[in-house]
């Protein structure tokens, strides 16, 4: 061996090479895998107003699927708010009040107007929606809990005609002047709808992707408006049902979406009727009638909230709107800081407005002051305080409830 | 190190040899490689650390049966499953996997682990073995197939144990998937097959990391230690929100997934990245870890 030290190291050296392409073959099957799926650019061009009257016309019969949603919408992690996991033990929790954060998984099942189920998958657990009928159960494994209510008759068929798992996260402040004309034929719908947005936003249609192995447009929709904090709304339709597969929420401040509901797998074949049949298993506690199964369990651990006070908040003065599209802005009243364990965890901002605490998210900002008033909007901070002094000059005779001495920043 | 293990793995060596070099290298592989495997599964489970250790896995089921019966626990409480444990006895089994997965099953893998290339070098056996024709590959191959049915053992005996008290304590009610269905026992005794073999394929990919770590040291505890923090390490950056764009590709991200198994109808969404996941970390460690005993000198 030592007489050809090389010739051993060299074979060493060639020997490590296998481990590395090793190495290789995962990173590439796993990075590229799910790239791979080329879009393919036969589709027919289409113009946004066509895709947006295709998105109309298209018709649903069946459908099952797995749909996953991200939100990245900067909230603090406050324990119970956000029902984040905790570290190392992998918690099994898939409980329905805590999607607001993070990613989820939903397995969806469609069946028709009258049959569907969405599965809320945990790790080792499950949360059920599922509508057979007029029936309606809500089942999760964790509590071994279900909750059934009966549709009233005339509700039965009401149900809107897509899953409703699919994206329905446009923001509310998008179509800001929505048509008075009731629209006859879907591409007359589109042009309204169009031109309705057109003052604030840019719609055109990008190059086709690919979401859960189908081939696919994009409607994509930017805000004309600069300061928003939404940079785009990314809507792919499925280049050949015209089913919305996935809908994306960019924001200026990150470059991954803020906000991402899509399917990564889809199956246009009718599912099994079995699917749609749910008989509480025994040892489960039913519960009958329209009751709070859907966030009371964590409701009496969040510190301060109190339904009365909540009650009171309503009768508070109407809200006043500043400013148009995107960077509309919001300016309520609440009449007692009600929330203050929680406000505790927001940083304190002052300005010549007042002070109070702000919540800075990647797609919208919250202002709460200390006397009492919310301002929000999907804009960055220093538009809120704008916003605020702009709110305050016509609405000075009204006095605030805790005047602060103003402190000049 | 007890005198009577260094008897027992001396003997088994030497019968290896000697009937290997009894039977020539004429003799048919597969038939040489399959004794080649049992000889080192005999020597596994005959290890008196190893038998304890299965032992302390069966005690697990056991305990949780117990406290079960005891004071049946309300739903959404403790450890997953504890509570449908009363309805079908097979949720011991499964509870029991839930709890033993995150610590238990990977220190059983890591011991194992520790033995079988660096505890043969610290003994001195290492380079007996070689001398028998066989090729380092092969020796690897059948190592990390002890390895494999190693893990499959501990998975066993906590499930095949869970069930035998779950059923005896709880009876065989119909099981409860976590979409609400129900299941007949010999469905759900299915099921428990099938997160039998999916825990099994994610300790056969820490094996096969725990494989390349024995090869680099001829240190059998080293070697244990090192192959345990590699799994705290990657239940801890699991644990980290703020890394989620690494919790892919840790070898602990989708074990506890099992639960997918337990689903009507199954579902794969994680389970499958699982299995994907271990079939990645083992093709890794493997080569790399034939690639440096291939290389490394032994001496010892």
């Amino acid at each position: 061996m030592s007489e050809h030290p090389d010739v051993t190291s060299m074979a060493t050296r060639r020997k490590w090479l296998v481990p590395a392409a090793a190495v290789g073959m995962v990173a590439a099957v796993s990075l590229v895998g799910g790239r791979l799926a080329i879009a393919d650019n036969d589709l027919a061009p289409r113009t946004a107003a066509e895709l947006l009257a295709d998105l109309q016309r298209s018709r649903l019969d069946q459908l099952s699927g797995t749909v996953v949603q991200t939100a990245e919408l900067g909230l603090p992690s406050i324990a119970g708010l956000t029902g984040a996991g905790g570290a190392g033990g992998p918690s099994g929790a898939a409980s329905l009040s805590s999607i607001a954060s993070g990613s989820h998984t939903w397995k969806v099942w469609f069946g028709g107007e009258q049959r569907q189920r969405l599965a809320l998958i945990g790790t080792l657990g499950e949360s059920d929606i599922i509508r057979n009928g007029s029936d309606i159960w809500l089942w999760s494994s964790k509590d071994q809990t279900a909750n059934h209510f009966v549709l009233p008759d005339h509700a039965a068929g009401g149900m809107p005609s897509r899953p409703t798992a699919l994206p329905s996260t446009l923001p509310n402040g998008l179509p800001s002047g929505l048509p008075t004309q009731v629209p006859t034929t879907p591409e007359e719908a589109a042009a309204l709808a169009l031109a309705a947005i057109d003052p604030t936003t840019r719609a055109e249609v990008g190059p086709a992707v690919v979401v859960a192995g189908r081939t696919a447009y994009e409607l994509v929709l930017t805000p004309k408006d600069a300061t928003t904090l939404v940079a785009q709304v990314r809507v792919a339709v499925d280049g050949e049902r015209h089913l919305p597969l996935r809908v994306q929420v960019y924001s200026t401040t990150a470059t991954a979406p803020a906000i991402e509901v899509g399917f990564t797998a889809i199956d246009f074949a009718a599912p099994e009727a079995r699917q749609f049949e749910f008989t509480p298993p025994p040892g489960t506690t039913v519960t009958e009638g329209m009751s709070s199964a859907l966030g009371d369990r964590q409701a009496p651990s969040t510190p301060g909230i109190d339904p009365s006070k909540a009650a009171v908040a309503k009768t508070a003065s109407a809200p006043r709107v500043v400013g148009r599209g995107w960077s509309t802005v919001i300016v309520a009243t609440m009449p007692t800081p009600s929330m203050e364990p929680m406000l505790a965890l927001l940083p304190q901002v002052t300005g010549a407005w007042g002070s109070g605490r702000l919540f800075e998210g990647t797609l919208f900002s919250v202002l709460l002051t200390d006397d009492g008033r919310v301002v929000a909007g999907a804009v960055a901070p220093e538009a809120l305080y704008a916003a605020l002094s702009a709110a305050a000059a016509p609405a000075a005779s009204q006095p605030s409830p805790a005047p602060s001495a103003p402190s000049a920043g | 190190m007890s005198a009577a293990e260094i008897v027992e793995s001396a003997r088994s060596k030497s019968a290896r040899s000697s009937g290997d070099s009894a039977l020539g290298t004429s003799l048919p592989v597969r038939g040489w490689a399959f004794r080649f495997f049992w000889s080192e599964v005999r020597l596994i489970a005959g290890r008196r650390r190893n038998q304890a250790g299965l032992a302390v896995l069966a005690l697990v089921p056991v305990v949780i049966a117990i406290a079960v019966k005891m004071s049946a626990p309300s739903p959404g409480r403790g450890p997953d499953f504890l509570s449908s444990i009363t309805s079908n006895g097979l949720f011991v089994a499964l509870a029991a996997l839930g709890v033993e997965i995150t610590m238990f099953l990977p220190l059983a893998v890591a011991m194992l682990c520790g033995d079988s290339i660096a505890g043969e070098a610290n003994q001195g056996t290492l380079r007996y073995l070689l001398t028998v024709p066989v090729t380092r590959t092969r020796l690897l191959l059948v190592k990390y197939a002890s390895l494999v049915f190693g893990a499959f053992l501990g998975v066993a005996i906590v499930a095949v144990t869970g069930a035998i008290v779950g059923v005896a304590v709880f009876g065989t009610g119909p099981m409860t998937t976590l979409s609400g269905t129900q299941l007949g026992f010999w469905a759900a005794l299915g099921r428990l097959g099938l997160v039998m073999l999916y825990i099994t394929a994610c300790l056969a990919a820490l094996a096969a990391v725990g494989l390349f770590v024995s090869t680099l040291t001829e240190q059998p505890m080293a070697a244990t230690i090192t192959v345990m923090i590699f799994v705290i390490l990657s239940w801890v950056l699991q644990g980290i929100e703020q890394l989620s764009w690494l919790h892919p590709w840790l070898i602990v991200h989708e074990w506890m997934s099992f639960g997918d198994l337990l689903r009507d109808p199954i579902s794969l969404d994680g389970a499958g990245g699982g299995l994907g996941i271990a079939l990645a970390y083992a093709l890794v460690f493997v080569s790399a870890a034939w690639a440096r005993l291939a290389s490394k000198d032994i001496t010892s």
